[in-house]
């Protein structure tokens, strides 16, 4: 039971019915009265002039029955006083979508179709089916025009909500109303079977899972596979019980070798340590020999120096001297640093 | 004979069509219908799959799905012997088969598009597929079936979906393609939710009214002139019977599910868009690969042209055609043009596409 309907006590049905028969008889009342200060849309206001008129006409004819012998003077009367009483109608206002306007067009349209030919058929149908076919694309207009205009769908909306909204409402005091009777009511029904399609549910999962494996691993198991798997599963058996000697074999054979491939590693990585120092020391003495030699070249550049100097004062003394004299010219000789000791020593003759 | 005695005979003849015209209006039309023989091969629910039994030696290894709509009954698509598309597609060797809805109740009110997209098609399908024994299948859905089909498309691409056509199946609810019905469920004048709680499912008969009041004058009253018409003209009734019964034939539409196509389709319009989601799985028909065969009607006031043509730029197909005969939504399916035009149609494609 909801909540809702916890909330509200139970009327009897024909209760609520006659609440809103009387409901709706005020709302007829008041707007057939012309009640201006009507609170309720009407969604059947187009049919009140129409069903107002039908009887008018009906007694305009009733005055005058001698003349209703005749169908072409009996459907004239009929249109004249239909078309009149709409025209009435139409005068008097209330019709919202306007339609007693073009339902009044429509007919004149049709009369004079009708009436084009001069005779009207005797038979209801043939009758029926000439004033369908005079009218029928008019109609379809005007109904179109109607149904499709903002106005048309905004009344059906407020009628579809009060009629939605009254449903609702007798719906749940009807399922109160034979829940205090304790009557099982359709909700009680609909759970019940609503229990049925879950365990359906459940039993379709089942039936997948079954397709599915079936449609993709298995297949069917003939005695020769099942035969051939206990042989296999014998052999599986014999090889087995061979496997624990074997393991003890392979376990003492292992050992051993695993054994001496451990000393060996061991001995490897002791000697490791040794050959680093010996690695850290030559690393050493290299840095050492390389601070000699750039001690090396700077004193090569100094005694390079020293004797370009010397060797031009020398010659510059010769030249004052006007002697010629073979001189020693001492050249320096870029080397690699490592042999780059001392200069060497060539002798050239003065010109 | 004398005067008398003919204008008498007349009369009686008369007034026993007379007669005969009262008694449909009054007790509704009475035809036998969906008669094409056919076997239950799964039901979960109220619905039920039909498996047609062949008459001809099977043609073509893929079969057939038919996927009709939540609404109105599925049996339009097999109406009489010899007006059935049906039985035409059995009588051409192709493996038929349809899912029927069936008739909603109380207990179903929760049922959404969810599961139906998700958890009766797909189930459906693994069954075609089974009792064909084949690999993939072809689907065919009508109208809202046509829009669930594609839904179903978009969430489950490649196989076993080989082909689909779309008949008069609509995807694109813009308010300027949905004439009346954008009028009448905009947003602004129509809460799904009022008519959901009140009803729990919505009634066939208003659902009918709905449909009807799209032409009301050609539905309301055309149709009876027609009858009288036939009936005055002694003309074979068969065609307006079955017609007429299945017109009157409405049932429930499921609460949950109208919520969400007169919310997400009609006022939201999220298909088109890439927005439908359900349980969290985006229905993108951009997903949609398979060759795509897509119908409309030039004079279908339910689903106009462009509603479904909009599908033929949504989808990722290559070999997709768009194909428009000049009928209307239900007058597409049945009746001599139907014969001569969509049947034929539909065949052709299937046999370059079924092999």
């Amino acid at each position: 039971m909801s909540e809702e309907s916890k909330d509200q006590g139970s009327i009897d049905p024909m209760e609520l019915w006659k609440q809103w028969s009387d409901a709706s008889v005020k709302m007829w009342t008041s707007v057939l009265d012309g009640d201006k200060e009507k609170t309720f849309m009407d969604p059947y206001g187009m049919y009140r002039p129409w069903l107002k008129t039908v009887e008018e006409a009906q007694e305009q004819l009733k005055s005058n029955p001698l003349r209703l012998m005749d169908p072409n003077v009996a459907l004239k009367e009929w249109f004249e006083a239909i078309t009149a009483a709409w025209a009435k109608a139409a005068g008097a206002g209330g019709d919202p979508l306007g339609l007693t306007t073009q339902w009044l067009e429509m007919m004149e349209e049709a009369r004079a179709k009708l009436f084009q030919g001069g005779t009207i058929p005797a038979d209801p149908f043939t009758f029926f089916k000439q004033w369908y076919d005079a009218s029928s694309e008019t109609w379809s207009e005007i109904v179109g025009e109607m149904i499709g205009a903002e106005k048309f769908v905004e009344i059906a909306s407020q009628f579809m909500d009060s009629y939605t909204s009254f449903y609702q409402i007798a719906r749940r005091q009807n399922e109160e109303y034979f829940r205090n009777l304790q009557l099982p009511t359709r909700s009680d029904i609909a759970r019940v079977a609503g229990l049925v399609v879950e365990m359906e549910e459940k039993v379709d999962r089942i039936e997948d899972a079954f397709e599915d494996f079936e449609d993709g691993y298995s297949k069917v198991a003939t005695l020769e596979a099942v035969e051939s798997l206990d042989g296999r599963l014998e052999s599986v058996e014999k090889k087995l019980d061979a496997l624990p000697s074997s393991l003890e074999k392979m376990k003492a054979e292992a050992v051993g070798g695993l054994e001496s491939r451990l000393s060996s590693v061991e001995s490897k990585l002791e000697a490791f340590p040794a050959a680093l120092e010996k690695i850290e020391a030559v690393e050493a003495l290299s840095r050492r020999i390389g601070q000699v030699e750039s001690k090396l070249d700077q004193v090569l550049d100094a005694l390079v120096k020293f004797t370009t100097n010397h060797a031009l004062d020398t010659q510059k003394a010769a030249e004052a001297s006007g002697q010629t004299n073979t001189t020693a010219t001492i050249v320096p000789r870029k080397t690699a640093k490592k042999n780059a000791k001392r200069p060497e020593v060539s002798s050239s003759e003065s010109e | 004979m004398s005067k008398d005695n003919a204008t008498s005979f007349d009369m009686e003849d008369t007034l026993k069509k007379y007669r005969a015209g009262v008694q449909i209006m009054v007790e509704g039309a009475k035809a036998q219908t969906g008669q094409t023989p056919k076997e239950v091969i799964w039901a979960k629910n109220k619905a039920k799959l039909y498996r047609y039994e062949p008459t001809v030696e099977k043609r073509y290894p893929v079969p057939i799905l038919l996927i009709y709509a939540l609404i109105n009954r599925p049996y339009v698509l097999d109406l009489m012997p010899g007006n059935s598309l049906v039985e035409y597609l059995v009588g051409k060797g192709f493996d038929v088969y349809m899912l029927d809805w069936g008739i909603p109740g109380d207990e179903d009110k929760n049922l959404a598009f969810e599961n139906y997209v998700l958890d009766y098609i797909p189930r459906a399908v693994k069954k075609v597929l089974r009792a064909a024994n084949a690999e993939e299948l072809t689907m065919l859905g009508f109208c809202m079936g046509g829009t669930m089909t594609a839904m179903y498309a978009a969430l489950f691409p490649g196989k076993p979906l080989r082909n689909l056509i779309l008949l008069t199946a609509p995807t694109d609810f813009t308010t300027e393609n949905t004439g009346l019905y954008g009028l009448w469920t905009s947003e602004k004048y129509f809460n799904p939710d009022h008519m959901a709680e009140a009803f729990g499912n919505i009634p066939g008969d208003l659902v009918d009214t709905g449909n009807r009041m799209v032409k009301p004058v050609t539905n309301y009253v055309g149709s009876y002139v027609t009858m009288w018409d036939r009936i005055m003209q002694d003309k074979s009734m068969d065609t307006w019977l079955a017609m007429n019964k299945w017109v009157n034939d409405g049932i429930p539409f499921a609460g949950a599910a109208f919520r969400q196509w007169i919310r997400e389709f009609y006022q939201q319009n999220k298909l088109v868009k890439g927005e439908i989601k359900l349980r969290g799985r985006r229905v993108d028909l951009s997903n949609i690969t398979c060759a795509v065969l897509n119908i409309a009607g030039k004079k279908d006031h339910i689903c106009t042209v462009p509603q479904a043509e909009a599908t033929m730029n949504a989808i990722s197909s290559a070999d997709k055609e768009f194909f428009v005969l000049d009928a209307g939504h239900v007058g597409l399916l049945t009746g001599s043009d139907a014969k001569r035009t969509l049947w034929p149609k539909i065949s052709t494609w299937l046999e370059l596409h079924s092999r």
